[in-house]
């Protein structure tokens, strides 16, 4: 299996364009990462997480969408590609088997006493 | 929404986001900066969205969204196209083995002379410059009024230096630096060293690379520091710390001990000294010296000052000193003091009198340049012609380059750069010559020290550099440019003619043998004036006749009386000084003028025992009184400078006596041939002590008596220094030294002439290589030897005769003049050096045009013919 590495960013933005259907664009994912998690990203560092997956082929865009608060230009809009889901899919999987495999002892909070 | 857009966001960072950004990402990465902007300008107010702007511009400022002219893929193809080049040209020059080895081995020797020559100006101009304090460092010099104006001295009263720290609080560090001949004993032998007495401060400003020991060890009073050399020859392979020396100064001998050695200084120091000693520990045995004497003696002070700017507020300090100066000495009052910065000291060395460097040696540094720029010149010539030569086989490559769209530049950037792999080849060669060929050599012949370091010497990188680069565009921009300007119609058509019959190579040749022909005159014009100064006859009889020195006045009569009685001594007369060593010049007075005459004050038998060849007159009668008081003897040069006739009627003032001249002796040598011969005067003193003693001795004992009178000098005079030779050995460091001067001429005229053939070579067999389907075709119509070598031997035989002319004129001008300032006995440019010049130019000629003659005589006309 050749396996998908992602960052934790990544994943997360990758997650929100998921989430973000087709109304995925810089600010959107800012507002929807900040209102899902309460963590605050600079605007540039999802620029190039995006870019950066949209490289990867995970993500895949197009623009359409001007706005007069844009100053009349038009959006970039992602979406999931068909590889961005398998990865998502196998992310999900390898977190799942790996907590499944955590001993339950551990999260007995009553171990030891 | 109306409301909202009243505000924009703000203009600067917006107009920088528009210059850096990537096109493709601009409209993304605006957009949402806009968007951004005003959503903060409805939550937070203007002040902060517009700064928030400002940030996220900033942020955005990154690798992968700034705009690039030159995108990766570009670049990427430029590498690959100067790969490429490396390529082609690498492939041409193994190709070519032969003229490449012409090209680069030619350069190689040009780039070996050119670092010698380097090499020995930099160590004159750039002594001590690796100090790295060498910018805090000052000397103290002062200025006084003397009869012709103003002058500057280097050495300062040595009390001064006790009054720096009250005076000059800025000083950091000081030091005296006292450099004196000391007889040095080591295991019961003498040497005479360069010894340089230091206050101890002067290792914390001046840092030297030990071998053996530390530094401070000179704090000790009682501990030296050798240099690597003194070292060697003192102790060989054994450790020298610990070792005991003594070293003898104002005649009292003191002991010391090895306390540290210096690594090999490589004649890069500034001063020049075999060991270092404290000072202090000269001064407790020259006791209580009264005050005016003190200050009369002068004595080189250094200081240290860490901030530059407080070097203004020292002139306080400098006036202070001054005054305490001009109460103690009236009568030589200084009239100001001043600081010298250390690294102007070379530079201003002629400014200084008694400074540290005393002279520059401007001679040998302008012959040395003047020698490695010949090379260089004649190295580059030959290959901007061989390249143009060379450049013709690849006419077809140079053509279809420029129909598929090369530009002209492209090409010349193309031969550059093959260029610069050749000059970087050559100078790495050069390199390698210089520091196991050349160096070496030198360092034998002018008994230098020097080395090539390239860790610790920054300007040797720049040398190079700068060489390396002037190689590249001397040699290669011509032939680039003139082999890039064909039309590719004419290339490949085949009409192109290029190369060997170009005015442009015929001039470079023609320039070329001028200069190997002034080479050639020089080194043979030399070897001639040695051998005729060799022989010369030097005024008087210096055979079988030794020179002993006498140090001390309390031995003399008994030093005297010993070797009078060694059987095959026949004569022993005390002199001031030895006719071969440089004579002191008095002033004499003649009908109220004055005159700098040579003076050579011995005993009234010395003249005879010398074997002067009297002129008219007398010699000295030996018991006469009155010779002893009132009589002298001139040579022919003196009754020529003040244009007199023998007998002289009136007297000769000498010290305000009066002397008659009883005779007169022809003219004799009493310095090398360098210098004319002086006006002298001999004076027959009374029996008083002298400096030195000559021996008569039997006729060829001379030699075998050297032992003997070492033996017996040692035994009469125990801390000393037996400085014993023969009159005909008076002049061997003279010898030694026009010797080294001959073969460094004749080095560069051998490699002017190797180097002219190379050339002369490669261009004769590359243009036939050329022509040689014309050859075999007249071979076939029936031309012979005569006619083939009349063809090829014309274009050369003409270049030679102009050359021979220009050279010829040339060398008179020069190598006279340069004779002249070498010698002022010497053979002139005559009719041998140019004649020999001439015709070794000539054979090298035939010789190498023969050559190729020889091939095509060989050759089967058919099988060239045959083939294409």
């Amino acid at each position: 299996m050749k396996g998908y590495h992602l960052g934790e960013l990544e994943e997360l933005v990758l997650l929100t364009v998921g989430i973000l259907n087709q109304e995925a664009y810089g600010v959107s994912v800012l507002e929807e990462i900040k209102n899902q998690t309460g963590r605050k990203v600079n605007i540039s560092a999802i620029h190039t997480v995006l870019n950066r997956l949209e490289d990867k082929g995970l993500l895949q865009s197009q623009m359409g969408g001007a706005t007069e608060e844009r100053g009349g230009r038009r959006k970039r809009l992602f979406s999931i590609s068909a590889s961005g889901r398998t990865a998502i899919q196998e992310v999900k999987d390898l977190r799942n088997r790996l907590y499944d495999q955590i001993p339950p002892l551990a999260l007995d909070f009553s171990y030891g006493h | 929404m109306d409301t909202k857009l009243k505000h924009q966001p703000p203009v600067w960072p917006d107009r920088f986001l528009e210059f850096y950004c990537n096109p493709s990402r601009l409209e993304q990465i605006q957009g949402d900066a806009y968007e951004i902007f005003y959503t903060n300008l409805e939550e937070r107010g203007l002040s902060l969205a517009r700064f928030r702007f400002f940030i996220h511009v900033v942020s955005f400022f990154r690798w992968s969204n700034i705009k690039r002219t030159n995108s990766s893929h570009l670049t990427y193809t430029q590498g690959a196209m100067f790969k490429n080049y490396f390529k082609i040209g690498w492939r041409n020059l193994i190709k070519q083995k032969g003229t490449t080895f012409i090209s680069v081995f030619g350069l190689a020797c040009a780039v070996g002379c050119c670092m010698v020559a380097y090499l020995f100006i930099a160590q004159i101009w750039f002594k001590g410059m690796y100090q790295p304090y060498k910018d805090e460092i000052f000397q103290l010099t002062y200025t006084a009024e003397e009869n012709d104006g103003l002058v500057t001295y280097g050495t300062i009263a040595e009390p001064i230096s006790e009054l720096i720290p009250e005076n000059l609080n800025q000083v950091k560090n000081q030091t005296r630096v006292k450099v004196d001949f000391s007889l040095l004993i080591h295991a019961n032998e003498s040497f005479n060293q360069r010894t340089m007495y230091i206050d101890p401060g002067f290792m914390e400003m001046f840092e030297y690379r030990m071998e053996y020991g530390y530094p401070g060890a000179l704090h000790e009073p009682n501990e030296v520091i050798l240099t690597h050399q003194l070292s060697e020859k003192l102790f060989g392979n054994t450790h020298p710390i610990g070792q005991e020396i003594s070293i003898v100064t104002n005649g009292t001998e003191r002991l010391y001990k090895v306390g540290g050695v210096l690594k090999d200084l490589n004649d890069m120091d500034l001063f020049n000294f075999d060991l270092l000693v404290n000072i202090n520990s000269l001064n407790t045995f020259s006791a209580e010296k009264p005050l005016k004497e003190a200050w009369k003696e002068g004595i080189w002070t250094f200081i240290q000052v860490e901030d530059s700017e407080s070097i203004s507020q020292m002139n306080a300090g400098f006036e202070n000193l001054r005054n305490i100066q001009n109460a103690i000495d009236p009568e030589t009052p200084y009239k100001s003091i001043q600081l010298e910065p250390y690294t102007q000291l070379t530079r201003n060395s002629e400014q200084i009198e008694r400074g540290v460097i005393s002279f520059l040696a401007l001679g040998p540094q302008i012959l040395l340049a003047a020698i490695a720029s010949f090379i260089l010149l004649l190295a580059v010539f030959n290959y901007v012609n061989i390249s143009v030569l060379m450049a013709s086989r690849r006419l077809k490559e140079i053509g279809i380059r420029k129909v598929i769209g090369s530009k002209r530049s492209q090409l010349v950037i193309q031969f550059l750069s093959e260029n610069l792999m050749v000059c970087s080849f050559a100078i790495f060669l050069g390199c390698l010559l210089t520091g196991f060929i050349f160096l070496p050599g030198f360092n034998e012949i002018a008994s230098k020290n020097m080395r090539i370091d390239l860790l610790r010497d920054g300007y040797i990188w720049l040398f190079l550099g700068g060489l390396l680069l002037f190689i590249t565009f001397a040699s290669g921009l011509y032939p680039a440019i003139y082999v890039s300007s064909f039309k590719p119609v004419s290339i490949l058509n085949g009409n192109q003619k290029i190369g060997s019959k170009g005015v442009f190579t015929s001039v470079l040749l023609t320039f070329q043998f001028t200069l190997a022909i002034i080479s050639i005159v020089a080194g043979i014009a030399f070897v001639q004036t040695n051998y005729i100064n060799a022989k010369r006859d030097w005024g008087y009889d210096n055979t079988d006749k030794i020179i002993v020195n006498v140090p001390n006045s309390a031995q003399y009569s008994g030093l005297k009386e010993e070797l009078s009685s060694l059987a095959s001594v026949t004569e022993v007369c005390g002199s001031q000084e030895y006719v071969g060593n440089f004579l002191r010049n008095i002033e004499i007075n003649f009908e109220d003028n004055d005159y700098e005459i040579s003076l050579l004050n011995a005993e009234s038998n010395y003249p005879e025992l010398l074997g002067l060849q009297l002129k008219q007159g007398r010699l000295f009668t030996l018991q006469s009184a009155s010779d002893k008081k009132e009589s002298i003897l001139v040579n022919q040069a003196f009754l020529n400078e003040l244009s007199l006739t023998f007998p002289l009627d009136q007297k000769i003032t000498i010290d305000s006596i009066p002397y008659n001249v009883v005779g007169v002796v022809e003219d004799f040598h009493t310095v090398f041939f360098q210098s004319l011969i002086d006006p002298l005067v001999i004076r027959a003193s009374q029996d008083t002590t002298f400096n030195y003693l000559t021996l008569k001795t039997t006729q060829g004992a001379a030699v075998d008596l050297m032992p003997t009178v070492k033996k017996i000098w040692y035994e009469t005079i125990p801390r000393g220094l037996f400085e014993g030779k023969l009159q005909a050995d008076v002049f061997r460091n003279e010898f030694e030294d026009v010797l080294g001067v001959q073969n460094i001429l004749l080095f560069s005229a051998i490699l002017s002439v190797l180097l002219s053939t190379m050339g002369l070579f490669g261009l004769v067999s590359l243009s036939m290589n050329s022509r040689i389907k014309d050859f075999c075709v007249r071979k076939v119509f029936g031309a012979d030897l005569i006619d083939i070598s009349y063809k090829l031997m014309k274009r050369y035989l003409i270049i030679w005769l102009v050359a021979a002319i220009l050279g010829s004129i040339a060398s008179v001008m020069l190598i006279s003049a340069f004779l002249n300032s070498f010698f002022a006995f010497n053979s002139g440019v005559g009719i041998v050096p140019l004649g020999s010049a001439l015709v070794i130019l000539f054979a090298v000629i035939t010789g190498t045009v023969a050559s190729q003659i020889y091939k095509v005589m060989k050759v089967n006309p058919a099988i060239i013919l045959k083939s294409e």
